[in-house]
């Protein structure tokens, strides 16, 4: 049998799977060991076809907004697995509630007495320019004391391994369907492979999904209806919505299929008006409703904010935490975990600099072919550079962005991040990955085993987003010899504010 | 269920009927023109003209293809152009667009079957039509389309989301019914002299045919094949699932089966007209029909097929949220 790992090459970044030339890390041992049973490159190629096609028939895809080449794609898959190890998850994990725990309290601090910054632990000047602080939501007693339900960070591993959060998307993160697909596909394409890893399961999440809204509902009401708010099958996330409200068993609502009569949300249903009582929302604040947000938006519905306000339907994710994952407002979550908790980050923040701090100015200014700048408010790659990979041209254009409004950028260095291999033509080649892992903030704070892999395919490419050529891989979160890593992970002490 | 989404199963239904009629119109004529066994009237305009009148595009057509009607024009037209909006391929993808926007409320097998369609027609050309000749190539059309009724019949709950799809499908194929008809009567013939002739029992074999009914026809007793009794029997039959009166009653059904649950719509305008429709159907005397005119008769039947499509979209769809009925 040829070696498929026989020629690739580690270069200089931390590979999940290899520890040196030749040497597969010990979780990764089996896998090589299938993988050196597999006819060639022509059996992987086989299952891989077998999986595109599968997604395919199934529909599985996203859209692209600037492509004229028909919207509908399917979202890449790579068949080799990110496999994390129990101990490597257990780490990951209460960092990650450590952080959601931190963050709620951030929020419902600056929507409510604004301690840290009247400590000036976050200067002022921050929340109140961001475009997604709220002014309107400030004070509002914000239903089971939740002010966000669902967060999607995105991990990183540097080059000496260590985990790092590079972004939170406190807003409408996506992505969670395709990690309950790439799932279905890896058990048809490596059935045993995948038993024999003792891989944990990813499928209740939508369970604990459904058990989270439900929880949110205005609390007179018994037997509360849930629906998922989309706007509309051109959305590029579609697929992820439908797929949701499948798995959850809940309507799909436009905005045109909701109307308010006396703060009471109401769905236009065949045999009349039928009441809301949460909304988990795949929309924007900005679109939620035109009387309050942007007039021109025809996503939302008019009357919305009033009722959410009146308490007669929840939202998820609350209004107003847009200001939370704003990328300059994520420099300061360290500071918040110590100052809310009194503790360390367990997990640490990619090294940012801020171009509205004018010391961080002149250092991004001057470096600018070594750093990644990107747009605050923007999400999917969108809006942003990556010095080393960029013509002088486009670094000009950033300069002159940048000086033009500094709050509205920060920079970070180009990371070496971790890779994994990937089927890359007729070879295996390493290629840069990311992890988006998803917390729910409810009774308690749950984290599927696992999350959405995204590797960036093009060759050097650092760029995981669907939008820039990504694809995805599956997650493998293994279990625990012992168990141990299965059991609930101890939530940080709360620190009341 | 949601109004945006009754709205969504019903038109989807409508286009997969749509679709099947259209090919199955496109089979009577190929069928038809090759019983006309003189090579010149194949090749005559004549000859397919009037498929693309009954379908009602002719307007687009022209603007396409101007004077030049053959038949590579006119199936192209009907089966694989994306600027007809009731071509084959246009309906297929509207259906499955329909069915993408619901699909979290369809048995997977059910939508797979429609979107591998989609994809595989979305493939095909003339050419392809012309390689596997027309009765093959629309046969698997046919088959398709019917592959998908068979998944959904045994998948999809008898609920709402069924019965507005029984609606929309039953509406439309009564509509289509009356055109399949038209296509025949209208103007195949060479001349007025011929009705009754050899070839005009041949091409009202062909319509049976068609609409998958000359066995039913046999079976039915109703005698020689003539105008007048195939009129009566594609209009007018009770048991016939093809027929204009059939597909009516059924509508009717199923617009019962909708408002079971909700007694404040028992009595509804979409429901009226069907069954003042049904009533003037079953009560019809084709012999009189046909001395007035079928054509105008036809039209007429399809026009009010297009009032009862107008009241069911004020009825559950579109209807106004001051006085609507507020639910618990």
């Amino acid at each position: 049998m040829p070696d498929l790992f026989a020629k690739y090459d580690l270069g200089s970044f931390c590979d999940e799977m290899f520890a040196g030339p030749g040497k597969p890390r010990a979780h990764y041992a089996r896998l090589a060991e299938r993988f050196s049973r597999l006819e060639g490159m022509r059996e992987l190629h086989e299952r891989q076809q077998l999986a595109d096609q599968t997604f395919l028939r199934r529909g599985v895809t996203f859209t692209v907004y600037s492509d004229d080449r028909g919207t509908e794609k399917i979202f890449p898959f790579d068949l080799i697995p990110r496999i994390v190890p129990a101990d490597e998850w257990a780490h990951l994990e209460s960092g990650l509630i450590q952080r959601m725990t931190a963050l709620n309290l951030f929020l419902a601090d600056i929507y409510g007495p604004q301690h840290i910054l009247r400590e000036g632990i976050v200067p002022r000047e921050m929340v109140e320019t961001s475009k997604h602080f709220r002014r309107e939501m400030v004070g509002f007693a914000m239903p089971r004391g939740l002010f966000v339900h669902i967060n999607g960070s995105d991990l990183v591993r540097d080059q000496h391994g260590t985990y790092r959060v590079l972004e939170d998307n406190l807003r409408t993160p996506s992505g969670v369907s395709y990690v309950l697909e790439n799932r279905q596909i890896m058990k048809r394409v490596f059935p045993n492979l995948i038993r024999d890893y003792r891989v944990r399961p990813v499928e209740t999440y939508p369970n604990d999904l459904l058990a989270l809204l439900m929880h949110l509902a205005p609390e007179h009401v018994p037997e509360p209806t849930v629906v998922l708010l989309t706007p509309g099958v051109f959305n590029s996330a579609y697929f992820e919505h439908s797929f949701l409200a499948r798995q959850m068993g809940i309507e799909i609502v436009e905005g045109s299929d909701l109307v308010v009569e006396d703060d009471r949300v109401y769905m236009r249903r065949t045999d009349g008006l039928a009441p809301v009582h949460v909304i988990y929302r795949r929309i924007d604040d900005d679109f939620l409703d035109p009387t309050v947000f942007r007039e021109d938006s025809l996503l939302g519905v008019p009357g919305l904010v009033n009722a959410y306000r009146k308490g007669n339907v929840a939202l998820c994710n609350p209004i107003g935490t847009g200001v939370a994952d704003d990328k300059a407002m994520y420099h300061y979550v360290p500071r918040m975990i110590k100052f809310y908790l009194g503790q360390d980050a367990i997990l640490p923040n990619v090294d940012t600099f801020l171009s509205s701090d004018p010391k961080d100015m002149t250092y991004i200014l001057e470096n600018l072919p070594k750093l990644v700048v990107k747009s605050v408010n923007e999400a999917g790659g969108y809006g942003m550079l990556v010095g080393p990979h960029s013509t002088k041209e486009q670094i000009e254009e950033f300069r002159a962005k940048i000086i033009e409004h500094p709050r509205n950028f920060i920079a970070q260095p180009t990371l070496g991040i971790s890779r994994c291999p990937s089927i890359c033509g007729d070879c295996l080649e390493g290629r840069h990955i990311d992890l988006r892992p998803y917390i729910l903030n409810g009774e308690t704070i749950k984290i599927m085993p696992g999350g959405l892999t995204r590797v960036a395919l093009r060759k050097g490419s650092l760029v995981v987003n669907s939008s820039q050529g990504g694809g995805s891989k599956d997650t493998w979160v293994l279990a625990a010899d012992d168990g141990a890593a299965e059991a609930e992970p101890e939530a940080p002490e709360e620190i009341k504010v | 269920m949601l109004s945006r989404v009754a709205n969504l199963v019903y038109w989807m239904a409508r286009y997969l009927e749509r679709a099947e009629n259209t090919a199955r119109i496109i089979d009577v004529n190929a069928q038809l023109v090759l019983d006309l066994q003189s090579r010149q009237a194949a090749d005559d305009p004549r000859s397919w003209k009037p498929l693309v009148n009954v379908s009602g595009g002719i307007d687009e057509f022209t603007e396409l293809h101007g004077d030049d009607v053959s038949e590579r024009t006119v199936v192209d037209f009907m089966l694989f152009d994306m600027r007809n909006p009731s071509s084959i391929l246009s309906c297929i993808s509207l259906a499955r667009e329909n069915a993408r926007c619901i699909r979290d409320q369809l048995a997977s097998e059910v939508w797979e079957q429609i979107n591998s369609f989609y994809l595989k027609l979305r493939e095909d050309d003339y050419t392809r039509y012309a390689q596997l000749g027309s009765s093959d190539y629309i046969a698997r059309v046919k088959t398709q389309i019917q592959l998908f009724y068979g998944i959904a019949e045994s998948m999809l709950p008898r609920n709402e989301m069924w019965w507005f799809f029984e609606l929309g499908r039953h509406l439309e194929r009564a509509d289509n019914t009356s055109r399949i008809i038209d296509v025949k009567y209208f103007t195949l013939l060479p001349s007025l002299h011929a009705v009754g002739s050899a070839l005009d029992i041949v091409q009202w074999a062909a319509v049976l045919r068609t609409c998958s009914g000359f066995e039913a026809f046999r079976k039915s007793r109703r005698g020689q094949l003539n105008l007048e009794h195939v009129v009566d029997y594609l209009v007018c039959d009770e048991n016939f699932p093809r027929s204009v009166l059939y597909a009516v009653s059924h509508a009717g059904f199923a617009l019962d089966c909708i408002t079971a649950e909700a007694p404040h719509l028992t009595d509804n305008p979409a429901r009226r007209l069907v069954a003042q429709l049904h009533d003037e159907l079953a009560g019809t005397v084709i012999a009189d029909v046909i001395a007035d005119g079928l054509h105008e008769y036809l039209d007429d039947i399809q026009l009010k097929l297009a009032g009862i499509h107008t009241a069911v979209q004020e009825t559950f769809i579109n209807y106004s949220t001051d006085g609507a009925k507020m639910l618990n």
